[in-house]
């Protein structure tokens, strides 16, 4: 009888243990259509204490100075049945595309390097002026041909090129107009390939977002 | 009483087999073991790297932390929203053309911006060979490879 009553308490004590381990997320990934012109998008996740032991927050991290966090009422001591939210804000910066931000948390007794919680919010920023491709590439040697990035406006109103700059005059480049503000062609073409070269080639543009306003593309010459 | 007994001869025992263990075995592993079968493709354990290797690093953390202890040599390149990300990028085109395998490391085992900066890397499209550093800077520094660190066992 003692040893059923023992092994009883150790099933007991066990589950207890197990079920301290968590908060219950709901979603663990909250994804956003951010805006052209958001500058900060906030996700928010909700959580339970679901298990019969009270759990704390002991730490959180999003690894990224473009994100803060905050928990509703600073609270972070979670009773049993309590509920919560967590506020994950992203500075959106230069930012554009996809961008996974992971927000970890540490509950009560979690080591250093184990999370017990992570979170990820997925922003889909749009791509206002988009460059296709964004490396030009030639090898050492080869056939020094010209090629083209397509440089194509994703915007409401015309976005135009106002200027492009080559950093280096080992490449030559000339910019047509498909559809204004619409669609760009920039021709590259390397002036000698007998060894490697890079250009950094900037395109202005007078787009109303200062963060879509100036892009970037390469042109490399490169050992094969 | 018979209790106490008990108990005291239960801690007697597992201290003896602690006690065993630590002889036998040695003092508990601290460092951060990084196994190369269990890595992630895009992973690369710090031992894997001759010393003398050609390798562009990446430094991943905060500004701040870079000028601190950064590897030397190191590039920075995070995603702090106040950086500039096409200044990073033109960077980091001037240096893969001259060293097209890259390292990119942050904290330690836990952070994930090495794994993003590492895909921005590859977004150039400059035919890089870029791989994250398991254990971060964590590993770099365990291993005396950044300034004021040295060596673990």
């Amino acid at each position: 009888m003692k040893k059923i009553r023992y092994t009883c308490m150790m099933v007991a004590a066990m589950t207890a243990l197990a079920q301290a381990a968590g908060l219950d997320f709901p979603q663990a990934l909250k994804e956003i259509q951010a805006p052209a012109d958001a500058k900060v998008v906030t996700a928010e996740f909700e959580f339970t204490n679901p298990t019969d032991k009270p759990v704390r927050i002991v730490k959180y991290d999003a690894a990224c100075s473009c994100m803060a966090i905050k928990i509703k009422d600073s609270k972070l001591s979670y009773g049993p049945g309590e509920s919560g939210v967590l506020r994950a804000d992203f500075a959106m910066g230069n930012f554009s595309g996809t961008v996974d931000k992971v927000v970890a948390l540490w509950l009560d007794d979690d080591p250093a390097d184990k999370p017990s919680v992570k979170l990820t919010v997925r922003v889909h920023i749009p791509v206002l002026v988009s460059l296709e491709p964004k490396t030009l590439k030639w090898e050492v040697n080869a056939a020094a041909d010209a090629q083209t990035i397509r440089i194509t406006m994703n915007h409401d109103s015309p976005i135009r090129v106002t200027a492009v700059n080559s950093s280096s005059p080992a490449f030559q480049h000339e910019l047509k107009t498909i559809e204004d503000g619409k669609l760009y062609e920039l021709s590259v073409k390397p002036l000698e390939i007998n060894s490697p070269a890079l250009a950094i080639l900037r395109i202005e543009t007078d787009c109303s977002l200062a963060q879509h306003r100036l892009q970037q593309a390469f042109a490399v010459v490169r050992k094969p | 009483m018979k209790a106490l007994g008990q108990l005291a001869v239960i801690c007697a025992i597992a201290l003896a087999a602690a006690g065993g263990t630590w002889w036998i075995k040695g003092p508990p592993q601290r460092t951060l073991p990084c196994d190369p079968a269990s890595l992630q493709p895009d992973e690369v354990c710090l031992a894997q790297i001759p010393a003398d290797a050609a390798v562009l690093w990446v430094d991943a953390r905060p500004r701040d932390e870079w000028q601190r202890n950064g590897l030397e040599g190191s590039l920075l390149w995070n995603l702090d929203p106040a950086e500039d990300m096409q200044a990073f990028e033109a960077a980091a085109a001037v240096r893969i053309i001259e060293t097209p395998r890259v390292i990119v490391y942050c904290g330690d085992e836990n952070c994930g911006v090495s794994r993003q900066v590492a895909q921005q890397i590859r977004a150039l499209g400059l035919g890089a060979e870029v791989f994250v550093l398991f254990g971060g800077w964590r590993s770099l520094s365990e291993a005396g490879r950044v300034r004021g660190s040295s060596p673990k066992p």
